[in-house]
């Protein structure tokens, strides 16, 4: 089951189908470089490309093979200019604690340091928007100091506040939107991550760089 | 202009979606059933992609005040026109001034699609005038239809014609042809037997973001917790082993191992399906799946 498709002999990135439209490549630490790669190619074939925790999800037309263009984006080492795709940089004012982070002092007991010291770690350290999820404009933020990480809630809330910014696992990120969420909440935004009207709907975009400032 | 009477459980304005935002966190959206909106529109006049009415299990009561052309295509619903006029699936039905359209319980399957001349005419959000519930955006107010909302329509583009459309044969009962999925691998072999051996029964839990599934346990390798691109069709398995078959309005990304993905042939069948339902996976190659290309509904001529 699940067959590894390895196109020619000196592919290096393995991939799998999902349906036949759906072609997972696991393009690891080189994930956001791939993903600006691939998507500067505009190929008419590919619907959309999904970047993930250390893989891509290329969505291809229905009936549509593996365009050639693709395959060899994939079989061939990555051009150096794209090695490190420039993202924006952004800074969120964020209300950390309190009713707008319900589950600061928690997680800071549980991290052995005090409130203060874990918005100040939090808020030192600087993010990469590994990839959007969850809901549209949910950015998952990469480089959450180790001391930080923490397994997600036991239950999840039902309602979380929209512009919670939260912690689940190894990364930090932000609800744009109200609704359930399983993540633990430290604090909030009034930055609007989303906004279906914009011309970019979402605020931050992968490859984007994210710093935290206390309000 | 259409005024409702009496809304349904769940009617949803609708076009072909918006493909292409996934980078977003936006899924495609869009009709359940892409082709039958399609032909619906076709019946009344309008382009393929004019926006109409997704309508789910029990249907609305709908005012039309000037009169119209409307088409209904899907899953057969009790009907009645205040005309006294029968109420044809997959026609072009002309509606006089004042008349009422009144769709009660589906009758076989789930869901089924209203276009209307000229098409439904609320804004454009991302490309589309789909409704996406889990944000509350497009359509009308990023809601399902109220008692009480009126829905205007755009212009008609050409001249009416009386049509019947005949759906393409699709595959038969409850069997969904799947490609194994990327982590396939991660499940013991009760998990794959039973998964592609047994019989799984639809939950009422079950909405566009996702059909759950109940039945055998499809068990697997409690699985590392990464987040990986997902589309419409793909079937998770979460740690309870009961699967879950992404729907069109499904997260970008998921987090539980994917087991196989309904191919893009069979995933409008998922629009058919409702609580209670059984359905069985049956594995095809990548190649065979891609030649199941979207077969077109013919149209012809009332004569």
């Amino acid at each position: 089951m699940g067959k590894y498709g390895r196109g020619q002999s000196h592919v290096h990135l393995a991939w799998r189908w999902v349906s036949e439209r759906g072609l997972r490549v696991a393009t690891g630490d080189a994930t956001l470089a791939y993903y600006a790669s691939l998507i500067a190619m505009a190929l008419p074939d590919v619907e959309d490309i999904i970047a993930g925790d250390d893989s891509l999800l290329v969505i291809l037309r229905q009936g549509a093979r593996v365009p050639p263009e693709l395959r060899s984006a994939l079989t061939e080492p990555l051009a150096d200019r794209v090695r490190r795709p420039n993202g924006k940089r952004h800074e969120i004012e964020v209300e950390y604690g309190g009713v707008a982070g319900p589950d600061l002092p928690a997680l800071a007991k549980r991290a052995g340091l005090s409130v203060a010291a874990y918005v100040d770690l939090h808020a030192a350290t600087a993010y990469t928007v590994a990839f959007l999820g969850f809901q549209p404009g949910f950015p998952y933020l990469r480089g959450l100091p180790p001391a930080l990480q923490t397994s997600r809630r036991a239950s999840p809330r039902q309602r979380v506040a929209p512009g919670s910014v939260a912690i689940g696992g190894c990364y930090t990120g932000i609800y744009p939107a109200g609704g359930p969420g399983g993540w633990h909440i430290i604090g909030r935004t009034g930055a609007a991550l989303f906004d279906p009207q914009r011309d970019v709907p979402a605020l931050l975009m992968p490859g984007d760089q994210v710093r935290f400032v206390p309000a | 202009m259409i005024e409702v009477l009496r809304a349904g459980l769940c009617d949803l304005v609708m076009d072909l979606g918006r493909p292409g935002r996934g980078t977003l966190g936006v899924p495609a959206g869009g009709a359940a059933d892409p082709p039958a909106l399609a032909a619906a529109n076709r019946l009344v006049g309008n382009d393929a992609a004019a926006a109409g009415l997704e309508i789910t299990l029990a249907g609305p009561r709908l005012l039309f005040p000037l009169g119209g052309v409307a088409a209904l295509t899907g899953a057969r619903f009790a009907a009645s026109r205040s005309s006294g006029a029968p109420v044809a699936w997959n026609e072009t039905l002309v509606l006089a001034v004042g008349e009422v359209l009144t769709l009660e319980g589906v009758e076989t399957g789930c869901r089924c699609w209203l276009a209307v001349r000229g098409g439904l005419a609320v804004p454009q959000v991302m490309g589309s005038r789909s409704t996406f519930l889990p944000s509350a955006f497009g359509g009308q107010g990023g809601r399902s239809l109220r008692t009480g909302d009126v829905l205007h329509c755009g212009a008609a583009a050409s001249e009416v014609r009386l049509l019947r459309a005949f759906p393409p044969l699709r595959g038969e009962g409850g069997c969904l042809r799947v490609v194994a999925g990327p982590q396939a691998s991660q499940f013991d072999d009760a998990g794959l037997t039973a998964f592609f051996g047994s019989p799984y029964r639809v939950e009422a839990a079950s909405d566009r973001r996702g059909l759950r599934l109940a039945g055998a346990p499809a068990s697997h390798h409690r699985a590392e917790l990464t987040s990986q691109g997902v589309l419409a069709g793909a079937v998770q398995v979460p740690p309870d082993a009961q699967p879950i078959i992404l729907g069109w309005d499904g997260p970008v990304t998921g987090g539980y191992p994917v087991i196989a993905g309904v191919i893009a042939a069979d995933v409008p069948r998922l629009a058919q399906l409702k609580p209670g339902d059984a359905i069985r996976f049956v594995t095809i190659e990548v190649e065979a799946a891609r030649a199941q290309a979207a077969v077109p509904w013919t149209i012809e001529e009332l004569g």
